[in-house]
Order: C-alpha cells, then sequence, then structure tokens
C-alpha cells in the first residue's frame, strides 16, 4: 500500500513539474480601465467602430496582445511594456502567450476575433506567412490589427500597420559608428559574428552594416554564425585569434556574441574595446554593464519598449486615422565614453 | 600466420570502443596539420599554454563531462535527455547565489570581482545538490516507476529549463565573482576546466572499473531480468546512473555559466544533451547498452569539437557549418557498423590471401 502511495505522490509531483515547464503565464492583464461598450453597429466601415469615433480614447481600448513566448530579456522587456504601459494608459489589455508555437496563436488569434470586447489585436507573428484565413476573419469582425516586432508576408490591406525595427538600418548605423573609431587606423579589418543563419536580422543587420562600413574601407575579413549566444560567440573569436590578430574591430549582431567576443579578446591578451573595437546591437542591460566596464564601444539601440508606439497607433486607426504600413520603432545608438551613461544606464528597464 | 591474423583481428575487436575514435580524431587533426597554418602552435603566456589544441579541449570540456555521465546512463540501456536543462538549472541556482537581483526582477550593475551573495562553496555545492536531485528524480521514474527513459526525463528536459527560467525571473545573471569565473576560464598552466573533466573522468574510472560496479551496468544493460535473477539490484544500479549523469550535467553548468561569467537559462545547455549522446555514440557505446568506454566517450566529445573548431579556422560559411559536422558523424557512426567493418575486413583478407 505504502508503494501505491508513493506512485501516486511521484506522479502528481511529475504533472506538477511538466505543468510549469514553458509555462502558460496568461495573465489576466492590467486591472482597471473602463471596459470598452461592446457595441456592434454594423457598418461599411473597414476600421472597426466602438461608437467612440473619431474621439475615442485610451480608455475606450481593449487590446488583445499575442506575444510569441518567452526567448530572453529583450521579449520580457517587450511583454512588460505592453503591460505596463497599458496600466498607465488606462486601456484594457489581455494577454496571450502563444508559447512558440505557431497552432497556439492562432488559436489564440480567432479567441480574440470572437471576444467581443476587443476591439484591436496586436500581433508578434511567429510565421511570415499562413495568416490570410485569420486576418480576413478578424476584418469581418472589424477588428483592428496591428503587427508589433516581426513581420508577415503580404496581406497589406488586412492589417493597419506594422511597427517594429528596421534591422537594416541598425546594421547601417553599426557601421557608420565603426568607421568612426576605426578613422585613421591603418588597417580596417573587421570581424562579424552573425545570429541565426537565415534569420531576418542578421540577414539585414549584415546588410546594412556593410553598407556604410564599406564606405570607409573597412574590409569584414571573417564572418561567422555564432547563434546569438555568448559561449558560440567566444568560441568562433577564440578560434579566429588564433589564426591572426590582425583585427581592429568586432561587429556582433547582438550583445550576446560581442560579450563572447570581448572574454575571448581578453584571454587572448588583448584589450577589448582598446586594441580592438567593439560594436553590438540590442542594447540591453548587459551592454551598458559591459560600457561600463570599459569593454564595450558602442550599442545600436534595438527597442523592445514598442507598446507606446503600438497603442497610439491603434488609437489613430479606431479613430479613423491612415497609418502607414511600417513604422520604424525609435532606436538610438549607446556610446562608451558617454558622461550619462550611468544615469542612462540606471533609467532602462531591460 | 593465420593464428597470428586471428590474434590481430581479435584484439582489434576487443580494442576498437577506442580505436576508431581515436583514428578519427587523428585524421581531423592530421587535415589541421596540412591545411591550417599554426594549428599547432601553443603560446607561452604567463606560464600558461594556450592554442587552438588545448581550445578544442577546453570548448570540448562540457560536453565531455556530460559524455562521461551519459555513457553510465546509455550502458544501462537508457537516455538522459534532460542534461542540458539541468545544466541551466544548475547554472541559474549558481547565479542566484553570487548575484541575487534577478530575484527581485531587476538588474543591478556589479563591476566588484569579489562581490558575492554567499561564499563559494555554497556557490558551488548548492547547484550540485539540486542536480544530483534532478538526476535522482529522472532515476526514480525509470528504475521504479518503470517509465521508459526517453519519456521519463523528457519531462525534466521540457520542464527544467522552464524550472531555470523561473528561478532567474528569465533574466540573464551576471557574474562577477572572480573565484567562481576560475572554474572555466582560470588557467593553471592548462585551463582549470580540463583538470575537472580529468578529475572527473578518473574519479567514474575508479568507480567503475576498481570495482564491480562497471560491470553491474553493463549486465544490466545486456539484460536487466537476468541481472536482476543473479542477485544484481538492477533498480538501484539505474538509480546510480540517472543520479550520476545528474552530478555531472551540475558540474558542466557550472563550467558553462562560469566560462561565459553568464548564467542564462534561455541558452546554457541548449541542445548539449543531443551532443552528449552523440558524443558516446561516436566512442562506440552502444544506445541497446552494454560495453561502455568512458575515455572513447570524451575522445567521442574531442572529436565533435575538433570538427567545430576546424571549420572556424577554415572559414567554412555558416550556412554549411551543420552539414559538414553531419557527414563526418555519419561517417564515424558507419565505421561503428558491423556490416561496414565487415566490409573492411573482408577487402582486407582477400588482399592479403592473394
Amino acid at each position: 500500500m505504502n508503494r501505491f502511495k508513493l506512485v501516486v505522490f511521484l506522479v502528481a509531483i511529475s504533472m506538477i513539474l511538466a505543468a510549469c515547464g514553458p509555462a502558460a503565464t496568461e495573465a489576466p492583464a492590467a486591472p482597471a480601465a473602463t471596459e470598452a461598450p461592446a457595441t456592434e453597429a454594423p457598418t461599411e466601415a473597414p476600421v472597426a467602430d466602438e461608437g467612440c469615433a473619431p474621439n475615442c480614447e485610451y480608455a475606450d481600448l481593449v487590446v488583445g496582445f499575442l506575444q510569441t513566448g518567452s526567448e530572453g530579456g529583450w521579449r520580457a522587456a517587450n511583454t512588460a511594456s505592453f503591460k505596463e504601459t497599458a496600466e498607465q494608459l488606462g486601456l484594457t489589455l489581455k494577454f496571450y502567450d502563444s508559447q512558440n508555437d505557431l497552432a497556439k496563436q492562432v488559436a489564440g488569434f480567432q479567441q480574440f476575433i470572437e471576444d467581443d470586447e476587443v476591439n484591436v489585436i496586436v500581433m508578434s507573428p511567429l510565421e511570415v506567412t499562413g495568416w490570410d484565413q485569420v486576418l480576413e476573419d478578424a476584418q469581418a469582425a472589424g477588428k483592428i490589427v496591428i503587427l508589433s516586432d516581426r513581420r508577415i508576408d503580404g496581406n497589406e490591406d488586412k492589417y493597419v500597420t506594422f511597427i517594429g525595427a528596421d534591422f537594416v538600418e541598425e546594421g547601417r548605423k553599426a557601421g557608420t559608428e565603426m568607421c568612426k573609431l576605426l578613422e585613421g587606423s591603418e588597417s580596417k579589418n573587421v570581424w562579424e559574428l552573425q545570429g541565426n543563419v537565415g534569420a531576418a536580422p542578421a540577414i539585414d543587420r549584415g546588410t546594412g552594416f556593410r553598407e556604410t562600413a564599406e564606405e570607409c574601407g573597412i574590409v569584414v575579413t571573417k564572418t561567422q554564425t555564432a547563434n546569438w549566444s555568448v559561449s558560440e560567440g567566444k568560441q568562433v573569436t577564440e578560434a579566429w585569434l588564433k589564426e591572426t590578430k590582425d583585427v581592429q574591430g568586432i561587429f556582433g549582431q547582438n550583445d550576446e556574441m560581442a560579450f563572447g567576443a570581448i572574454e575571448a579578446l581578453k584571454e587572448a591578451g588583448l584589450v577589448p574595446a582598446e586594441d580592438v573595437k567593439i560594436i553590438s546591437v540590442d542594447a540591453t542591460a548587459g551592454a551598458f554593464q559591459a560600457m561600463l566596464d570599459g569593454t564595450l564601444n558602442v550599442t545600436v539601440e534595438c527597442n523592445p519598449l514598442l507598446a507606446p508606439q503600438v497603442y497610439e497607433a491603434a488609437l489613430a486607426a479606431m479613430n479613423g486615422e491612415t497609418l502607414p504600413k511600417w513604422i520604424p520603432s525609435e532606436e538610438s545608438v549607446f556610446f562608451m565614453d558617454d558622461p550619462n551613461l550611468q544615469a542612462v544606464a540606471d533609467g532602462r528597464k531591460y | 600466420m593465420k593464428k597470428f591474423k586471428l590474434n590481430l583481428s581479435r584484439n582489434a575487436l576487443s580494442e576498437s570502443k577506442l580505436l576508431f575514435p581515436i583514428i578519427v580524431l587523428m585524421l581531423i587533426l592530421l587535415f589541421d596539420f596540412i591545411f591550417i597554418p599554426g594549428f599547432f602552435k601553443i603560446e607561452n603566456r604567463d606560464g600558461n599554454l594556450y592554442g587552438s589544441v588545448i581550445d578544442i579541449m577546453r570548448n570540448g570540456s562540457i560536453v565531455s563531462l556530460l559524455a562521461i555521465g551519459m555513457t553510465l546512463v546509455i550502458a544501462t540501456g537508457g537516455v538522459d535527455l534532460s542534461v542540458g536543462a539541468v545544466m541551466a538549472i544548475s547554472a541559474s541556482v549558481a547565479g542566484i547565489l553570487m548575484n541575487p537581483s534577478a530575484l527581485k526582477n531587476e538588474v543591478f550593475f556589479v563591476t566588484d570581482p569579489t562581490y558575492t551573495f554567499q561564499p563559494l562553496w555554497v556557490v558551488i555545492l548548492v547547484p550540485l545538490i539540486v542536480a544530483i536531485i534532478c538526476g535522482i528524480w529522472n532515476g526514480m521514474l525509470v528504475a521504479f516507476m518503470r517509465i521508459q527513459p526517453m519519456v521519463a526525463t523528457l519531462i525534466l528536459m521540457i520542464a527544467g529549463r522552464g524550472i531555470a527560467q523561473l528561478i532567474t525571473n528569465g533574466l540573464r545573471v551576471q557574474i562577477t565573482y572572480r573565484p567562481f569565473s576560475l572554474i572555466g576560464q582560470g588557467w593553471f598552466i592548462l585551463p582549470v576546466s580540463l583538470y575537472i573533466v580529468f578529475v572527473m573522468l578518473l574519479i567514474t574510472w575508479a568507480i567503475t572499473r576498481r570495482t564491480a560496479i562497471g560491470m553491474f551496468i553493463e549486465s544490466v544493460g545486456i539484460n536487466d531480468r537476468s541481472s536482476f535473477f543473479s542477485g544484481i539490484s538492477e533498480k538501484n544500479i539505474k538509480l546510480m546512473a540517472y543520479t550520476f549523469c545528474g552530478f555531472c550535467a551540475g558540474i558542466a553548468g557550472l563550467v558553462a555559466c562560469s566560462n561565459i561569467k553568464t548564467s542564462d537559462a534561455n541558452n546554457i545547455g541548449l541542445y548539449t544533451e543531443l551532443d552528449a549522446i552523440l558524443a558516446v555514440v561516436i566512442g562506440g557505446t552502444s544506445m541497446a547498452g552494454g560495453r561502455f568506454s568512458l575515455v572513447a566517450s570524451v575522445i567521442g566529445a574531442l572529436v565533435m569539437q575538433a570538427v567545430t573548431q576546424t571549420m572556424y579556422a577554415v572559414g567554412v560559411p555558416a550556412f554549411a557549418l551543420t552539414a559538414i559536422k553531419a557527414v563526418v558523424v555519419i561517417i564515424v557512426i558507419l565505421l561503428f557498423s558491423d556490416q561496414v567493418r565487415n566490409v573492411i575486413r573482408g577487402l582486407g583478407t582477400q588482399k592479403n590471401e592473394v
């Protein structure tokens, strides 16, 4: 009998363990806010009509947000931005975690379409294709659809706008900064640590970087994928350093890979940010720390705090305004020698 | 003459566990020697040795550690898919013990290399205990609940990374504590992580080969029922193997996070369970269980790291990287196939007879 109890106990434990895996964090969104009146006045306008246009306020918005799932610091900051901004503006947010599963995301989308309260659907799509049907359904139900952070192929008439980073521009900024850092240097050999093979940010950042970097004679002598990760960034740089130390700059397509390169340079007896200039993209907390330590020269921001822009666009769409199909997110560049760096770093949320 | 040849082939057969992985490793190194100038150059910097060959051993140390534990599990006829997740858990626990800021869901900047929340021995001991508990959990499910190993360890593989993310609130924890970072970054003539692998290998070898435990493991792997009837407590042997595998994964997690001075629940140990299984297989241990060789598994891990290192040095474009690795692995695995060996052996004897 004891054994039976043990079995029951262990099964229970295993179920609990299994359940708290990449768990569903379906936070019931921000409280506050008056719920929008769920009137369904049939109109021929393509834009949702909640009876308040053209004088809708944030309080009239009920936003259904389909997040991709948890990945790391960037995504966490992105989610937090949506939740906190909703609270500040007094709008209602219904949060749905797709757990990186396309089927779940589509199901969540349909759930929002059928939800009479929801008038705006914001989505970070997991895939670029396969959205035709749900987008049509959303249009038929009179919901406003806004894409955030990731884009989809085609269907431009079925969503209001896409708000997200311009990866090419990020690359261009990095290239320009690298030019400034290497000004006056005799040889301008730069190594590049790429993201995942085929990922849009990896391709676009690489293209943008070359565009501006080549103008001042920078040669990208080595390029390899390090899969966005610290350890691979370190390994790749280590292997290259064994072969040659003729390198003046390293471009990490995200912060983590640049950190790996920094560690590798230190071990090889080179001084990062002095002997070898380092630029990364993302501007996460770690990058600020590295800059404060004096090991990273420049980081180009990839802003996860998209919520203010998204909500603004949602409100504008509710009020019947026409928006451009792509609103690039606001992004800046941070420098190691900025005297206010500590203050900037303290004010950062991610 | 005939007798001599028979002896030779029998020798080759019994030694083949070590022979084939070594041959493959040698071939890769030969390739490096010919095509990559300066690959074998070893630099002496303040008494410490640096070089590509040392990089192979050092970067291979994580998979080597996992492979040591995995060998025992696979030898019992099981498999442990959760080692990568256990690495992440162990790294997260260690990270939190040194820099608890993530618990409050905030990131604060520490640059002081002596700052730590708990003393070093706690930082090392607690994650290892947690890893051992994870191992015991797997072992209980497999040995006492009779759940198939792949299913049983799959639970922790999926849940474990989630647990690690819960521990760190999904944040990346920076490690600045200098004594801890020595585990993965320190050098004492050779990298410290190499000594860790060596000591673990030695201990495991002593436990399995100087006592009867190794034989028990092999016997359980070959046939657990008959082992049970001949008086071997197969459940305890399995439990021990999984527990030990968890312990090894815990150490690997510490080495991994100290090497990059970051405890990253999302990426540490991601997909390394597959590398570890592959290393064991390259080392010649059958997935069906039975005979095993620890040294061969570690060499298997080095083979894979050597391939990776070579690819980086040659400058293979990123998109071709995985495909080329796969080709090398296929060749090695084919060498272990009895069919292929028979063909090779057949060719050899025919030539000799002619």
